[in-house]
């Protein structure tokens, strides 16, 4: 990550613009042990009180970083029934990063943020016809399988 | 422009930062070695 993601400068950008960038060893106590730290980089997003809301393991190439810090961040918010900010976030990695691993994650996400911010079952559907007709191999599109039998 | 990451190295630090600027925390457990 020192080598490759973190001096590009989109990423460096993005952290200092977006996240507040806190880095520790890795055996850190007590930090480690209360993230079940197993190996690094082990990338966790936070929120305010310190609760963690997504993870990641091993290295990300900044095309793959970026994405993944907002997919982080958007998940952040639709655990704490952020519903709007959630979608804002979604929305950026669908609409700038198609070809990236968070993408699917973030489409599934955002059908069920409009979902529960609507509670009509066509944003699940949508959601799974989406994933289906772009990410056909996605893990993301075979949980939002059953969403396809949902009544237009 | 900004050319580094401003990285913190204290949790209390970062969560106070989060709370005033209103984002989350990225935690990067690293090996230096």
């Amino acid at each position: 990550m020192d080598a490759v993601s973190y001096p590009d400068t989109k990423v460096t950008e993005f952290i200092n613009g977006n996240i507040v960038p806190l880095r520790v060893h890795f055996d850190n106590q007590p930090l480690s042990s209360n993230f079940n730290v197993q190996w690094t980089p082990t990338l966790v997003t936070l929120d305010r009180n310190g609760k963690e809301h997504h993870r990641t393991v091993g290295f990300l190439s900044p095309e793959e970083l970026i994405p993944s810090l907002i997919l982080g961040i958007g998940k952040t918010h639709f655990d704490l029934n952020e519903f709007k900010p959630a979608v804002e976030n979604f929305d950026k990695i669908i609409s700038n990063f198609s070809k990236c691993d968070a993408t699917p994650e973030a489409m599934y996400l955002r059908g069920v943020s409009r979902f529960k911010t609507t509670h009509d079952g066509k944003n699940l559907k949508e959601a799974y016809e989406l994933l289906q007709s772009q990410y056909p191999g996605s893990e993301w599109t075979k949980r939002a399988l059953p969403y396809r039998l949902i009544p237009a | 422009m900004a050319n580094k990451i401003k990285w913190e190295s204290e949790m209390q630090v970062a969560l106070n930062r989060a709370q005033s600027e209103s984002k989350p925390v990225l935690l990067d457990f690293f090996n230096p070695g």
